[in-house]
């Protein structure tokens, strides 16, 4: 009687301790995906902030009045279309929504193209020496916004990267730990800084 | 900014960080660097010591690092008590101070590597137990495509690649120093770093010598750089040890006077670059640039646009180049110019504008964040604060 007694209670200790280790495993790799959802919004928030800026720095550039009518009448095309596409409430109340790049990546590659296209080093060269200092200070804004703009995305999706690895657990799968947020996905795009702008 | 690497000892990475370090002090931001050092040696003000650093036997070679429970806790102290805005790693996953720095930090993090040859089982075996650690990076720099490409084997993703530095104008502005300067007779090669170290590929540069001698009689190849060269130049060719001049270790404004005399600088190494420093030192200098075609140093040189390349540890190779550049008084005038004009995209200015572009995109990053409102419950602590994940909720 009394050896079955023990076996109970050695197994009923074992199963507590079991549960606590699996209930404390299980919040941990929550607060961790968490962390890491918080990281990819964050990256995806400063990404989103260089892209306008990237796009404002273009339109101030066109509008200066510097730039030949067709040059200007390009970019602002394509700048007014990067803006106008920017993710309405990119911080909304809950973190994880809004997370999609909301298909702008043709928008901002074509942005890209047409920077790298019209600001050629003659031209560039040739505003420069205008001396212009609101038309310097334009150019000095889309060279520095499209780096970021670079480094934003690189690092954007090394954050999505992280996520999609802890989200493929089994543990986290399994328990839905996740909870609803979406999966974030990468952000593809052209991001090549305008040549004449990158030195 | 965190260092794994003893400062006191001359080194790539404790370089890098203390050019930056300078750099960003001089622009006027505040920085403060540990990195382990003697405690009684010569340490700018701006260095916190994290302890001595024992030499150790970690993939491959012999490093001077630093770890144990003291030093830990000095890593926290440093940490909470330097409220920093960013914390930069170098080498985050040498077992050194960065590691523990990453572990500890709840600052946002931005990571530098170096290396392109962490080929580290222990590396892999620990891995997930580094993943966690390694989520708080919010920033990875790696410093050439040969760096980058390490770090995607070994740990998967993107870096974005930031140069490493050079004062270009510190090396443009050197004198020349008659000595070392060559004549179209006796015309002078330069080779620099350790000579005892075979990496740096001293041995194929002194076999490759007859074959140059025999075409131009008077070369002299002057060698700088820590180490001891007798036994390698015992067993080199007689008419080669006869052309050699051993320098031993020499200063910075030495080694940049020694660049800008010579008709050529030769990097002959046989592997394990990540980058080529010296390769943009000596081109900042206006010395024309004969290097191994390491994969890292055809991309230092423009695609080998601005030096010569040969097959790596082939001494007929580089005899060939050689004899070729000597004899080409023209070649060597446009290598110099093309040279100077690439070394200025290495310049710090541009350098540390690009890594203060990453710290920026990575401050707005984590201030975008909406703060973590978890309560300070005790189960909360548990799971928000293992070490090693940063206390997210803390």
């Amino acid at each position: 009687m009394s050896g079955l007694d023990i076996d109970v209670l050695q197994v009923a200790t074992f199963l507590v301790i079991a549960l606590i280790a699996a209930a404390w495993y299980l919040s941990y790799a929550a607060a961790r995906l968490d962390r890491l959802h918080t990281k990819v919004e964050g990256a995806m928030s400063a990404l989103d902030a260089q892209l306008v800026r990237r796009a404002e720095a273009t339109l101030e550039l066109a509008t200066s009045g510097a730039l030949d009518p067709a040059t200007a009448l390009l970019l602002t095309d394509a700048a007014t279309e990067s803006i106008e596409r920017t993710t309405e409430h990119p911080l909304a109340e809950d973190l994880l929504d809004g997370q999609h790049f909301g298909g702008r990546e043709q928008v901002e590659a074509t942005l890209t193209e047409v920077l790298s296209l019209t600001l050629t080093d003659e031209l560039v060269t040739g505003l420069r020496a205008e001396g212009d200092e609101l038309v310097e200070e334009a150019l000095e804004r889309i060279g520095a916004s499209a780096l970021r703009v670079r480094m934003a995305r690189r690092f954007h999706n090394d954050a999505v990267r992280e996520v999609r690895r802890v989200r493929a657990k089994r543990a986290v799968r399994w328990f839905r730990l996740a909870g609803h947020a979406g999966l974030p996905e990468r952000v593809e795009f052209d991001d090549e800084v305008p040549a004449a702008l990158g030195r | 900014m965190v260092c794994p690497y003893s400062f006191d000892v001359p080194g790539g990475v404790q370089f890098h960080v203390r050019d930056l370090a300078e750099v960003f002090l001089a622009q006027g931001h505040e920085v403060s660097v540990l990195a382990p050092a003697d405690d009684d040696a010569d340490l700018p003000p701006y260095l916190t010591s994290c302890g001595r650093a024992v030499p150790v036997r970690y993939n491959g070679s012999v490093a001077r690092l630093t770890f144990g429970p003291v030093t830990s806790a000095r890593v926290a102290r440093w940490l909470e008590g330097g409220r920093f805005d960013i914390v930069h790693l170098h080498e985050p996953v040498t077992p050194s101070v960065s590691l523990m720095a990453l572990w500890a930090a709840e600052d946002p993090v931005v990571a530098t590597f170096h290396t392109s040859t962490v080929r580290s089982r222990a590396m892999h075996a620990a891995n997930p137990l580094l993943r966690p650690s390694l989520e708080k990076i919010r920033g990875r720099i790696a410093v050439s495509e040969d760096a980058a490409r390490t770090v995607r084997s070994h740990l998967g993703g993107e870096t974005y690649i930031v140069p490493n530095g050079v004062h270009v104008d510190r090396f443009g502005a050197a004198p020349a120093r008659e000595a070392w300067t060559g004549r179209p007779s006796a015309p002078t090669l330069a080779f620099l770093g350790r000579v005892d170290e075979p990496r740096k590929g001293l041995d194929v540069l002194l076999r490759a010598l007859p074959a140059v001698l025999e075409s131009h009689p008077g070369t002299r190849l002057l060698v700088a750089g820590p180490g001891d060269a007798q036994d390698l130049l015992r067993r080199a060719d007689p008419r080669a040890r006869a052309a050699t001049t051993v320098l031993g270790a020499v200063s910075d404004p030495d080694k940049a006077t020694l660049l800008r005399s010579v008709d050529a600088y030769v990097a002959p190494h046989l592997g394990g670059e990540s980058f080529g420093i010296v390769l943009v030192e000596a081109m900042a200098a206006g010395a024309p640039v004969v290097a191994s075609d390491l994969s890292a140093f055809v991309a230092v040189l423009d695609g080998g646009r601005c030096g010569v390349t040969f097959e790596t540890g082939s001494p007929s190779a580089l005899a060939a180049a050689l004899t070729a550049l000597l004899g080409d008084g023209a070649r060597r005038a446009s290598l110099r110019a093309a040279g100077r004009e690439r070394a200025r995209a290495f310049d710090w200015s541009r350098v540390s504008g690009q890594v203060m572009a990453v710290y920026e995109t990575v401050l707005a990053g984590a201030h975008a964040e909406v703060p973590d409102p978890a309560p300070r419950t005790l189960w909360n602590r548990l799971v928000r604060s293992v070490p090693g994940t940063g206390g997210g909720g803390s």
